[in-house]
């Protein structure tokens, strides 16, 4: 059977659609991917496979997402333009594509200096935007850059990210309005704790009407416990934590912060349903995999629709 | 400093019976004694090449040029007397001279000398005070500095 | 400007222990106002190189020169009379200073006492910051005068991104978010508008080139 992006597929008939994160092992190990790809098979309607995320070398995003479509999952490709120069980007699209990989997500990766490589050189030859219209003129023209013609243009829904919450504040939307000008049909944000500020963000970008032309899927994190929330509050550049958060996990004992950042997150989820122009969830369960399945269930988001 | 430069030492060094005694270059900032070039001759009489001062406008003058060739010359401790802090005539030569002091120590420490080898003494408060007496007190806190090894190496050779 | 710093001492030391008789050679341009190469610098190195073998009982002999400018011929010429004489030249050139002078002199060792670092504004006294990569296809205009490809750590065209905080970079915290400092000028100034369109993909060839790059100037040429 040929292979089709179910995300596209659910979005576009209307449905609101879940997508969870799968981080690669750091190693050669399908079977790692396997098992997790597992663990979210029947939750979500497809699966980020992050690429070196935090400049961790990490299984290829590409090698992860070929063994998850054998799984009969529908990946999403993150690809980052940190370690690719064009060339590279661009034969890995169509690399992709002939995989049966039907999603992309463009982003440009965390910097290199990040992880456990921060010798590396870090490549950012184009950046995600530039890599959006790349991507969209390769599927859609059928041309690479400079103007040669493939044989066979990829197949591909593409996506990106964007953070509400990151500096300057006044600019997000409009830059949110750039990335869908430059072709992204998908958009997943940042982790989203601060709910009536992303709803202000939601305005700004119903009010440019950037929500008719992408599909929005909002991104939650649970969180484990106070010391997760207060470290990525303090430490993730663009991670906004309302203190409120942080209260309510500091007020139940150690052992039940884990299930009040599950019901944290279901909230969040059940409140973004109700944002107009928010078509979607990515939960992003961050080595908590197991996670996915009790927040979807918890948000009765089941049965994942028949597409 | 000119005659550092030219390879001349500052210090002969004394004999070897004489090994303990230690030389010291000494600059000052001008402003602590107005009677600096009078007051500063008492010692010099009685140390002889053992000493040597510098007279700057202000400490905030001093390089670090200024601390390796005194060092170089043969000095075993340099040291460099400001005005209190906060009291400087130019606003903040001390403050400087303290940063440039600081990155000579650090240029010393990587030819494997003691950073101690130069210091900086902001004196307590201005007033009537004479550069003789400065320097006699901070030579007699001095008696467990051991000689440069920059001069304990060309007396060994002899 | 071009900015470098001092290599570290016993770097400097392990490069120049097979020889005895050493020109240090400092450059009195870009290196000199940055403080890493001029007439100061070779002196404080000079010294503490006599100092160092002092202590360990080596002998060395060390000379020190500075020249108004160590990449062009005419000065390096100074030194032609003086080569002979010594073992090795250390220079605290830029990298384009050393080479230059290893060109003229093809039989002595020339060593470099500096890392050549960027190309520099001098902000305040000794605070020197990179602000130009020297890309060959300057577009400061479009982006504000604040360069994206020097001074986001991304090198975005269409920035920020996700990490930038409170007017800084996530990368380095004490490094202004160019990308802030770019839309905040713009907006100031009402011309947003000139970001909407999506900025394309750079044109590296004027930057990577074929290799080094050259300026030929016939009207210059003698």
């Amino acid at each position: 059977m040929k292979p089709e992006s179910r995300l596209r597929k659910v979005l576009t008939a209307g449905q609101f659609a879940v997508t969870a994160e799968c981080g690669p092992p750091k190693g050669a190990d399908p079977e790692a991917v396997r098992r997790k790809g597992n663990l979210l098979k029947g939750f979500v309607d497809s699966v980020n496979v992050t690429d070196n995320q935090t400049g961790v070398v990490r299984l290829s995003s590409l090698a992860s997402c070929a063994i998850l479509r054998e799984e009969d999952l529908d990946p999403v490709l993150q690809m980052v333009t940190r370690d690719r120069n064009r060339i590279a980007l661009q034969s890995d699209v169509l690399g992709a594509s002939a995989l049966g990989i039907r999603n992309i997500l463009c982003l440009s990766g965390d910097h290199q200096s990040f992880g456990n490589q921060p010798e590396a050189k870090g490549v950012f030859d184009i950046d995600s935007t530039q890599f959006i219209r790349l991507v969209r003129q390769m599927r859609d023209e059928g041309t690479i850059l400079g103007g040669d013609k493939l044989t066979l243009p990829p197949e591909l829904f593409i996506g990106a990210v964007e953070n509400p919450f990151a500096d300057p504040r006044s600019y997000r939307a409009r830059r949110l309005e750039k990335k869908a000008s430059a072709g992204a049909e998908f958009i997943q944000t940042q982790c989203i704790y601060n709910l009536p500020y992303f709803k202000e963000w939601m305005k700004e970008v119903r009010d440019l009407g950037v929500d008719t032309k992408v599909f929005i899927l909002g991104g939650v994190t649970p969180l484990k416990s106070v010391k997760m929330a207060e470290y990525m509050a303090k430490n993730v550049a663009g991670m906004d934590i309302p203190a409120e958060i942080i209260d309510r996990l500091k007020g139940v004992p150690s052992g039940e912060q884990k299930k009040e950042g599950l019901k944290i997150c279901i909230e969040t989820i059940r409140e973004l349903r109700e944002v107009e122009g928010v078509r979607g969830v990515h939960i992003m369960a961050i080595e908590w995999e197991e996670a996915v399945a009790q927040i979807v269930e918890g948000a009765q988001l089941l049965p994942r629709p028949a597409v | 400093m000119t005659g550092a430069s030219k390879g001349r030492p500052f210090f002969p060094r004394a004999m070897t019976t004489m090994e303990k005694e230690l030389s010291f270059a000494i600059f000052f900032c001008q402003q602590l004694d107005p009677d600096q070039d009078v007051n500063r001759r008492i010692l010099e009489k009685e140390l002889g090449p053992r000493i040597r001062f510098f007279p700057l406008p202000c400490s905030g003058r001093i390089e670090a040029l200024h601390l390796m060739r005194a060092l170089e010359a043969g000095a075993d401790k340099v040291y460099v007397v400001t005005c209190p802090i906060g009291a400087c005539r130019y606003q903040e030569g001390n403050l400087r001279a303290k940063k440039r002091l600081e990155f000579a120590q650090k240029l010393v420490e990587e030819i494997g000398l003691e950073p101690e080898r130069f210091e900086l003494v902001n004196v307590a408060s201005l007033g009537p005070t004479s550069v003789d007496a400065i320097a006699r007190d901070l030579i007699n806190r001095e008696h467990k500095l051991a000689a440069s090894p920059l001069n304990t190496k060309k007396d060994e050779k002899k | 400007m071009i900015t470098a710093e001092r290599k570290p001492l016993p770097e400097i030391k392990e490069s120049i222990s097979p020889y005895k008789k050493i020109l240090i050679v400092g450059c009195g341009t870009c290196v000199a106002e940055c403080a890493s190469g001029g007439e100061k610098e070779v002196a404080l190195l000079a010294s503490a190189l006599r100092m160092d073998a002092k202590k360990e009982g080596r002998d060395i002999e060390v000379r020190e020169i500075t020249l108004d400018r160590q990449c062009v011929y005419e000065f390096i010429d100074q030194l032609t009379a003086l080569v002979d004489q010594y073992d090795a030249i250390l220079s605290l050139g830029c990298g384009a200073g050393v080479q230059a002078v290893a060109e003229v002199f093809p039989k002595i060792h020339i060593i470099p006492a500096l890392n050549t670092t960027f190309l520099a504004q001098t902000k305040e006294a000794g605070l020197w910051l990179e602000n130009c990569r020297g890309c060959g296809d300057c577009k400061l205009d479009y982006f504000a005068d604040v360069c994206p490809i020097t001074r986001c750590a991304k090198g975005l065209f269409n920035g920020p991104c996700g990490g930038s905080k409170g007017g800084n970079c996530e990368v380095d915290p004490e490094t202004p978010c160019a990308w802030h400092l770019i839309v905040t000028r713009l907006e100031e100034s009402g011309r947003l508008g000139k970001l909407a369109p999506v900025y394309p993909p750079a044109n590296w060839s004027k930057k990577e080139g074929k290799g080094p790059r050259k300026i030929v100037r016939e009207d210059q040429r003698h």
